[in-house]
Order: C-alpha cells, then sequence, then structure tokens
C-alpha cells in the first residue's frame, strides 16, 4: 500500500477506534439502542406473542415487526454520532483535521457494528419469543448483513445532515423514512422469503431482489461518499 | 517547522451576513512571514467570524481568501486542515485525556502527537487527565496543544489568553513569538486590552 | 414577450379544457366507467409535473453545488414545492378517479404508492429546509438531501410494481397508448400534458423569483442573487 493510501485508512481506523473508545466509556449509544430494542421487541411479543399467530399470517406480518424494531432502534441511537459531535463542540475540531471521507468511512464503519450487534442481540430474541421457524437461515443472514449496512449507510448520511439543524429528533425520522423505504421493502420482501422458504410473495426470488439490494447498498455508499464532503463542510 | 519559503494569506472585500444583520462588510487584509495581523473591534463586531472564514469553518458570502504555501495557492480544504485555530468554542473530547486527544487528531493529521504533547508539556497541562475534567484554564491551554500539534504556518487565535493565570499567558504568548520568529503567520483577535507587541497589521472591525 | 407567453399559456390551457369536456369522445372503451374517463386529461399531467419537480430539484441541486449561487438553490426549492402542490393534486384526482372506476379510494398500486412515497420525500426536503436557519447552509443540506432523494427513488419503481397490485389500466395510460386510445383522446392527453409541462415551467419561474425576493427581503439588501 502506497503511504497515501495508509494514511487514510489510518485515519478511518483512528476515527472508529476513537468512537468505540468514548463509547465504551459512557456506554450511551448500546445503552439506547438495547433499552429501545427490548422495549420495542416486549411491547410487541407481548401484544401479539399469546395469540399465537397461525404460520402463514406470521411469515407475512412478524419480518415486518423485526425491521421495524431495527430501524426504530436505529432511529433512537444511531444520529447521536454525528449529533453528539455538533452538540459538544467537538465537530469544529474534527473539520479542522479530518479528512472527509475518512471520516465519514470511519462514522460508517462504527455505526455499521452498532447495527450489527443490535441485529444479533434482537433477532434471536425475536425469534423465539415469537416462535418463528426460519427455512433458510442461510439467507436471513445475508439480508441482515446488507440490509443493517443499509441501514447503517442510509442512516449515518442523514445523521450528518440533520446534525447541523434545528429539531434533531423528530427531523432524523422524517428524512430517513423516505430514504430508508426502498431498502426496508426489499429486506422485508427477503426476510419473508427467508422464513417461509422457497419463492416469496408475488413470484419473486431472492436471486432477483437479493441483487436489488447490494445494489442499493452501493448506490447509497457512493452518494454518501460524494455528498457527506458538501454537507460536512461549507 | 521547516523554513517557510512563501508563506502568505491575503483577503479582500470578504462580506458574510447572519440574516439581517450585516456582520462583515467588506473586510481586506494580509499577512506574511513573521507577521502578526491584529483585528480589533468592539463585542460583535464581526471578529470571531472573520477567523471562522479565514478558517475555512464558515463561506463568506462575498469576497476571496488567498493563501499560499511555497507558492502554491491552496484550496479551501486544504487550507483548513494547514491552519491552527485557537477559539473559544472549539472543543475537545471530554472522555478521553488530553493525551488520548492529541494522539487522535495526530492520527487524522497524519503525523506524530510529539510536538503537541511537548507544548502541553511547556504549557504545564498533565496529559492523563480527562479532557472533561480539566478547568477552563486548562481547557485553553489544551486547545493551545491542539492547535500546535501539525506545526501549522498559519495560526489563527481568537481570544487566545482566555482564561489563562500569568504563567499560562507567558507561556503561550512565548510560543507565539517563537512561531512567528520561525516565519510562521498569525492573525489575533483579542477584545481585552491586552498589549501584543510585534503587531505588524492591524484591522478594525466595528461600525 | 414574457407576457405574450403567458397569455398563450392561458389560452392553451382554456382550450384543453374546453377540448376536454366538448372534443373529446362522450364515452371511452376500456374504461369500468366510459364517461368518467375525463379525468384523465388532468390527473395524468399533474402526476408528470409533480414528477419534473422532483427530477428537476435534483438537477438545480446539482447546479447549485457546482456553482454556488443561491438562485439555484432557490429553484430547487421552487420544484420540489411545486411537486408537492401538483402531486397532492395528482393523488387527490386519481383517489376520486379511482372511487369512481374500481370502488376504493385507495388501492395500493404501485403508481398511487409511488406518487405517495415522493410526497413523504417532499415534505421532509421542506422540514429539512425549515429547520436550517444560516442560507448557505440551509442550501447546500438541502442539496445533498435532493440529491440522496433521487439517487433512491428509483428502487421503488423497481420494488412497488412487484409487490402490489396494479390497477392502473397500463394498456391506456403509458407512453405508448395512442394504439389503445382514440386518437381524439390522445391528442386531448397530449395537449393537456403540453399545457401542464408549460403552466409547471411558469409557476416554477414565479416561485423562483418570488423565492429570490423574499430571501433579499429578509436579509435586508441585495445578496448577489441578481444574476
Amino acid at each position: 500500500m502506497s503511504p497515501i493510501a495508509s494514511s487514510w485508512a489510518a485515519e478511518v481506523a483512528a476515527v472508529f477506534v476513537k468512537e468505540w473508545r468514548c463509547e465504551f466509556r459512557t456506554r450511551y449509544a448500546l445503552n439506547t439502542l438495547a433499552l429501545f430494542a427490548f422495549t420495542t421487541l416486549v411491547v410487541t411479543s407481548v401484544s401479539l406473542g399469546p395469540m399465537g399467530i397461525a404460520k402463514a399470517q406470521g411469515s407475512a406480518v412478524l419480518p415486518v415487526l423485526l425491521w421495524l424494531i431495527l430501524l426504530f432502534s436505529v432511529a433512537a441511537g444511531l444520529p447521536r454520532a454525528f449529533v453528539q459531535e455538533e452538540e459538544s463542540q467537538t465537530a469544529t475540531a474534527l473539520r479542522l483535521a479530518a479528512t472527509p471521507s475518512a471520516l465519514f468511512c470511519g462514522k460508517l464503519l462504527y455505526c455499521l457494528t452498532l447495527v450489527m450487534a443490535l441485529e444479533l442481540l434482537v433477532t434471536p430474541v425475536f425469534l423465539t419469543l415469537m416462535s418463528l421457524g426460519v427455512e433458510s437461515p442461510g439467507l436471513l443472514a445475508a439480508v441482515l448483513a446488507a440490509g443493517g449496512y443499509g441501514l447503517a449507510v442510509g442512516s449515518t448520511l442523514v445523521a450528518a445532515i440533520i446534525a447541523q439543524a434545528r429539531t434533531k429528533g423528530t427531523l432524523f425520522s422524517v428524512l430517513s423514512f423516505p430514504v430508508l423505504l426502498p431498502l426496508l421493502l426489499l429486506v422485508v420482501e427477503l426476510t419473508r422469503t427467508a422464513v417461509a422458504g422457497g419463492i416469496g410473495d408475488m413470484g419473486s426470488t431472492a436471486g432477483v431482489v437479493l441483487p436489488q439490494l447490494l445494489l442499493y447498498d452501493a448506490s447509497v455508499s457512493v452518494a454518501g461518499l460524494m455528498l457527506f464532503p458538501v454537507v460536512w463542510n461549507p | 517547522m521547516p523554513p517557510p519559503l512563501d508563506t502568505r494569506l491575503s483577503f479582500e472585500n470578504l462580506r458574510r451576513r447572519f440574516g439581517r444583520l450585516s456582520v462583515l462588510e467588506g473586510v481586506s487584509g494580509e499577512v506574511g512571514p513573521g507577521e502578526l495581523l491584529l483585528v480589533t473591534g468592539p463585542n460583535g463586531s464581526g471578529k470571531s467570524t472573520l477567523l471562522r472564514c479565514l478558517a475555512g469553518l464558515l463561506a463568506p458570502d462575498r469576497g476571496t481568501i488567498q493563501y499560499r504555501e511555497d507558492d502554491r495557492v491552496l484550496e479551501t480544504d486544504e487550507r483548513r486542515r494547514r491552519v491552527g485555530y485557537v477559539a473559544p468554542d472549539l472543543a475537545l473530547y471530554s472522555e478521553l485525556t488530553a493525551a488520548e486527544n492529541l494522539e487522535f487528531f495526530a492520527r487524522l493529521r497524519r503525523t506524530g502527537p510529539e510536538w503537541g504533547l511537548e507544548v502541553l508539556r511547556r504549557l504545564e497541562l498533565p496529559t492523563d487527565r480527562m479532557a472533561g475534567a480539566l478547568s477552563s484554564g486548562m481547557r485553553q491551554r489544551l486547545r493551545w496543544g491542539w492547535a500546535m500539534l501539525h506545526r501549522p504556518r498559519l495560526l489563527l487565535l481568537d481570544e487566545p489568553f482566555q482564561n489563562l493565570d500569568a504563567p499560562g499567558e507567558a507561556a503561550t504568548r512565548g510560543l507565539l513569538y517563537e512561531h512567528l520568529d520561525q516565519g510562521g503567520l498569525a492573525v489575533v483577535a483579542n477584545p481585552s486590552s491586552l498589549e501584543i507587541e510585534r503587531v505588524t497589521h492591524r484591522i478594525e472591525l466595528g461600525r | 414577450m414574457k407576457t405574450l407567453l403567458a397569455w398563450l399559456l392561458w389560452l392553451w390551457i382554456a382550450l384543453v379544457i374546453w377540448a376536454a369536456f366538448f372534443y373529446a369522445p362522450g364515452a371511452a372503451e376500456n374504461f369500468q366507467v366510459p364517461t368518467s374517463y375525463r379525468i384523465l386529461f388532468f390527473h395524468v399531467p399533474m402526476a408528470w409535473a409533480s414528477f419534473a419537480g422532483f427530477i428537476g430539484s435534483a438537477v438545480w441541486s446539482v447546479l447549485y453545488l457546482r456553482s454556488r449561487n443561491p438562485r439555484h438553490d432557490l429553484a430547487a426549492a421552487a420544484a420540489i414545492q411545486l411537486g408537492l402542490l401538483f402531486g397532492v393534486l395528482a393523488t387527490v384526482t386519481g383517489a376520486v378517479w379511482a372511487r369512481i372506476e374500481w370502488g376504493l379510494y385507495w388501492n395500493w398500486d404501485p403508481r398511487q404508492t409511488s406518487l405517495l412515497v415522493s410526497l413523504l420525500f417532499y415534505g421532509a426536503y421542506l422540514a429539512l429546509r425549515g429547520a436550517v436557519d444560516d442560507p448557505e447552509k440551509r442550501a447546500r443540506l438541502a442539496a445533498a438531501y435532493a440529491i440522496l432523494g433521487l439517487v433512491v427513488t428509483p428502487f421503488l419503481y423497481w420494488i412497488v410494481p412487484r409487490i402490489t397490485f396494479s390497477l392502473h389500466p397500463e394498456p391506456v395510460v403509458n407512453a405508448e397508448g395512442k394504439s389503445q386510445m382514440s386518437s381524439d383522446i390522445s391528442r386531448v392527453l397530449l395537449a393537456s400534458s403540453v399545457g401542464f409541462t408549460a403552466l409547471f415551467f411558469w409557476m416554477h419561474n414565479l416561485q423562483t423569483r418570488l423565492l429570490v425576493l423574499a430571501e433579499r427581503k429578509s436579509a435586508g439588501g441585495d445578496q448577489g442573487y441578481g444574476a
């Protein structure tokens, strides 16, 4: 690796390490995510579980609930990655020192690990509480990975945008929902397929939908890399 | 710091408004190697705004800023990363120690933390304390350590001696003079009535 | 010259309205309620105008990011505002027609759904603008969001038709509809589309100028918007 490239990677790593170091010392994001996720999880399962959803209905409805839990937990805990920088006024120092692309990737990696941790925590508990069997665990894992990445990258960019606005809390949800909707539709479709097995709704197969999900991830990543410097610096 | 061949900052006709309020109304100036530009004016006259524009933290509505190093004019993005900036609203991570802060920013700036830590040693700031636990005077010393970290040729100082006791002020002023002696540039906004010798240029803002 | 064009536009629209009711045939095949099809002359162009607003805002946003000319930013905002206006009108006329044709105001048909989602996006964009005070920051944040929206929306056009059931009369209401519609109807539809597109750009021009003036007023002086 040429010296300049390795320095960029070193910058990304530095941002990533800093995020987690600060996070371990405050545990703010982890607590928020975990608390929110579990509260929603319990509310959902207590309302639905005892009624015992029929298998056919369950495989259609429960994937939606899973992703809603993930989405709202992300909305509760992720924007802080950028909002905190602005509120504690450390953003100025970052603006003067960091390469925007490295900063974006570092933050993205941090948000990604948060989302992955969230999914690892929520999914098994959800499947257990709802007694939801999964026909293709491999597909489910792939969807959680690719879908989780999509959640992370979309949320990171939107968080960077709203961090510089007023009314950040509500604004994040308002702005991120239209952007994340295609992602949600894709992952729900794929999750239903993974749960029910075989061909999913309306004759679509994972072979058609999964590439679309990956394309979404790639598109938003490219858009994020190109738009972040504009959002971050005047 | 390597001997600066030709480092020069010049700005012309800078204008900036916030809503109805016109804060900068056509400000011009320049500063060269070893020179110090002092910006004076009453509260609200735009001194901080000017420094933010020069640092690349704020885009002026009109006007130009030109910063050259070694006969090359730097883009705003490059200039932003090259300056050393001290200001009251600049904060570092309170969950990290002073040393950890400098190490982090050194990695971002692709340099080592040694010089920054040396500055903190000179300013007598213990580096193993959490930045959030520092008093306001110590935080100001930390700002200086952060600003000097990458040996910038251009220092932009907004209230640089704020909250410092006499020894701290003497030490930071020494750093500033050393910087100038080595051919560095400085733009200083100092609303207090402190005398600063070695002022080469002056701009007076205000109505 | 501008006044002449404006008068021509009004004349054109008036002609379209007349044609919709008197020139076009009283009833059309391919529709459940043949006499209700006339709403098509207004609903379809309005949906396209809304779409034009979306595309336009992304284009002007890109222009803004390159030029940093505040006028481009305001043009983008105006495009979204008009996109929202036409989009709401298209949704309402579509819902009314759906009720008459198929018995339900809302059917989760892909076009209805896509239109609704784009309305959400317009609202989000305008909410973002409302939440940023500094014009320069507002402009670049809004521009970034508009471009992000454009990147993400095409996915809906693939996904939504797959997961919803379409009631929209596909053979009639596409660009090659001429083979299915009588030539009178397609002529009026074309004329209406032209009229609405022109109307969109005329309104956009007005709205942009209004926004520029408002910005100038709140800033209390010339801000370089003149050019």
